[in-house]
């Protein structure tokens, strides 16, 4: 038994492959009238590297409030990548849609990243084409969000791939995992708390793309999912990766 | 206190065109990063690798080879025969630049990696690749060498001055040694800043030995037992302004000695071959007094002449 867990912990404790994309606002919890920078972050067990503004890489950069939606100001170049000033107390979205970027990975580093992330269809399909030896040719693009503040967070951005706040107690929160405007079902959603990134919570979404956690702990929770389709036949790649997160604080 | 905020300003609208110019290049990566990178190979054979980035660097994380084989620091000497220098970065998740440079040329390799990739090859210059200890020793005999023959027409007339006086062979060879071991002497303090004379003296006081033996050659016939402590004397002034050439060639830091030795060496060798070619040439005329005096003159006034222009300038 003692072996069994040994064996477990090394392999949760192996680098993944694959790197998660999340918004950290200055403060989750802003008064109104205060400004919030918005950084963008690319990284591992919720540590990450700063990515600064791009503008050639930004589909959709916005914040919704009670007073509707607009962009989210910010400098090129630089980090933070958005500055939202908060028009109220009643809280906000912020929303970040990259535009997809050409990825290749080693075949053996593809399959792992596909098993950290669940895509169990997806290792099956390039088993089946007798793909899974050859290295990978994929797109990627982000869709990730922050709530800032008490607000109704239910309403979606309209990303193609979102993760939608349906319920926020303390200790219990509801998602809904959307791919193109319809709840996605069997996905894998993962809650990671910032203060333990070792603290992963696995949940597959229903079919009503529904996954809810029990949250042991208050704090900052990272909760993401990651999508995988066939990628158009204009792109030169065979897959594409839709990376969506949630980050807010209970 | 912090850096002015005006100056925190430029190096942040820096990095913000650096990374707008640059993005067109980036095809295949994941998010471009903060983080930048900077390598540079110089000529005194060191390399340093310094880290950029708005998070807090990670030196442990940054992977260095020379030739595949792993160096242990950011900074340190460069490996001699390494032929290329290869990089990798595990600290940091999002796309970096490796700016990749050898020094004295204006061109800079940039790669954009990521935390998984191991950079491309860099091909170091000669410039920058330590010689191997042969090489040093060639080189720094051949430049010990020339330095007596045929650029130090000073020392080449010292060393006559002392053949001049040499009444036997003992003689000569009891002075020869005598500067040999004082030269090497001061050469080497010199050269590990044991002790240190400004060149505005050391170069006229050589000048004024070399007017000082000839006069002497002019004075007396006899090899006077004080001669050989004169020279001695002499030789260590000699040392301090080799010194001041090997200063200015420089010395490669990993392999110092054998450079000053090889250097030393090549010194000796011009002043025998300096002798030698005087033996042959009017080993006939020393005991010609005339000879020795006409001689001695016309080094002493040059001697007196290259003092005096020495303090001048």
């Amino acid at each position: 038994m003692k072996r069994f867990l040994f064996i477990a912990c090394l392999l949760s404790c192996a680098p993944l492959v694959a790197h998660d994309f999340w918004i950290e606002p200055s403060t989750f919890h802003p008064a109104a009238g205060t400004m919030v920078a918005t950084s963008l972050l690319v990284g591992q067990e919720f540590t990450g590297d700063p990515v600064p503004r791009v503008s050639s890489q930004i589909e959709r950069f916005v914040v919704r409030d009670s007073a509707g939606e607009r962009n989210v100001a910010g400098f090129e170049g630089r980090d933070p990548a958005g500055f939202v000033r908060m028009e109220n107390g009643t809280g906000a979205v912020v929303g970040y849609r990259s535009k997809p970027a050409f990825l290749s990975m080693p075949p053996e580093k593809f399959e792992q990243y596909l098993r950290d992330e669940g895509l169990d269809g997806v290792l099956a399909t390039r088993a089946q084409r007798g793909e899974s030896k050859q290295p990978s040719r994929e797109i990627y693009s982000r869709c990730a969000k922050t709530l800032l503040g008490i607000a109704d967070f239910s309403h979606p951005l309209g990303f193609r791939l979102e993760l939608t706040p349906e319920s926020l107690a303390a200790n219990r929160v509801v998602v809904r995992l959307d791919y193109d405007s319809h709840p996605l079902a069997n996905a894998l959603v993962i809650a990671m708390h910032r203060d333990d990134p070792s603290l992963r919570i696995r949940v597959r979404s229903d079919a009503h793309g529904r996954a809810a956690f029990s949250l042991p702990k208050q704090g900052v929770w990272l909760i993401k999912s990651v999508h995988m389709i066939d990628a158009p036949p204009s792109s030169g790649a065979e897959w594409e990766s839709l990376w969506a997160s949630l980050t807010f604080e209970n | 206190m912090g850096e002015p905020v005006g100056l925190a300003h430029v190096r942040k609208l820096a990095l913000a065109l650096l990374l707008a110019t640059m993005l067109a290049t980036i095809a295949n990566a994941h998010e471009i990063g903060t983080t930048q990178i900077h390598a540079l190979f110089r000529r005194d054979h060191t390399y340093a690798v310094t880290i950029k980035s708005l998070r807090k660097p990670r030196p442990a994380k940054a992977l260095l080879y020379f030739d595949g084989v792993r160096a242990g620091a950011l900074t340190g000497d460069i490996p001699p025969h390494a032929n290329t220098f290869t990089f990798r970065y595990e600290g940091t998740f999002s796309t970096y630049s490796l700016m990749l440079q050898n020094e004295g040329s204006d061109a800079v390799a940039t790669q954009w990696l990521d935390a998984e990739t191991t950079s491309k090859p860099f091909a170091l210059s000669r410039e920058v690749v330590p010689p191997t200890r042969f090489e040093v020793i060639r080189q720094y005999l051949a430049l010990g060498f020339t330095h007596i023959l045929p650029e130090g027409v000073d020392h080449i007339l010292f060393v006559l001055g002392l053949f001049l006086l040499a009444t036997s062979m003992r003689a000569l060879l009891s002075q020869i040694t005598a500067f040999t071991v004082a030269h090497s002497i001061s050469l080497a303090l010199t050269m590990y800043g044991v002790v240190s004379l400004p060149s505005r003296v050391v170069e006229p006081a050589i000048a004024l030995s070399i007017a000082c033996v000839a006069i002497e050659n002019v004075i007396t016939p006899r090899l006077h037992p004080w001669r050989v402590v004169v020279v001695f004397v002499f030789g260590l002034l000699h040392g301090m302004g080799f010194a001041g050439v090997l200063h200015e060639l420089g010395l490669p830091r990993q392999q110092f000695v054998p450079a000053l030795v090889s250097f030393n060496v090549g010194v000796e060798a011009g002043q025998l071959v300096v002798i030698a070619v005087a033996m042959l040439l009017f080993a006939q005329w020393l005991r010609n007094r005339r000879f020795v005096v006409t001689c001695s003159v016309a080094i002493a006034l040059t001697g007196l002449f290259w003092t005096v222009q020495r303090i001048a300038l």
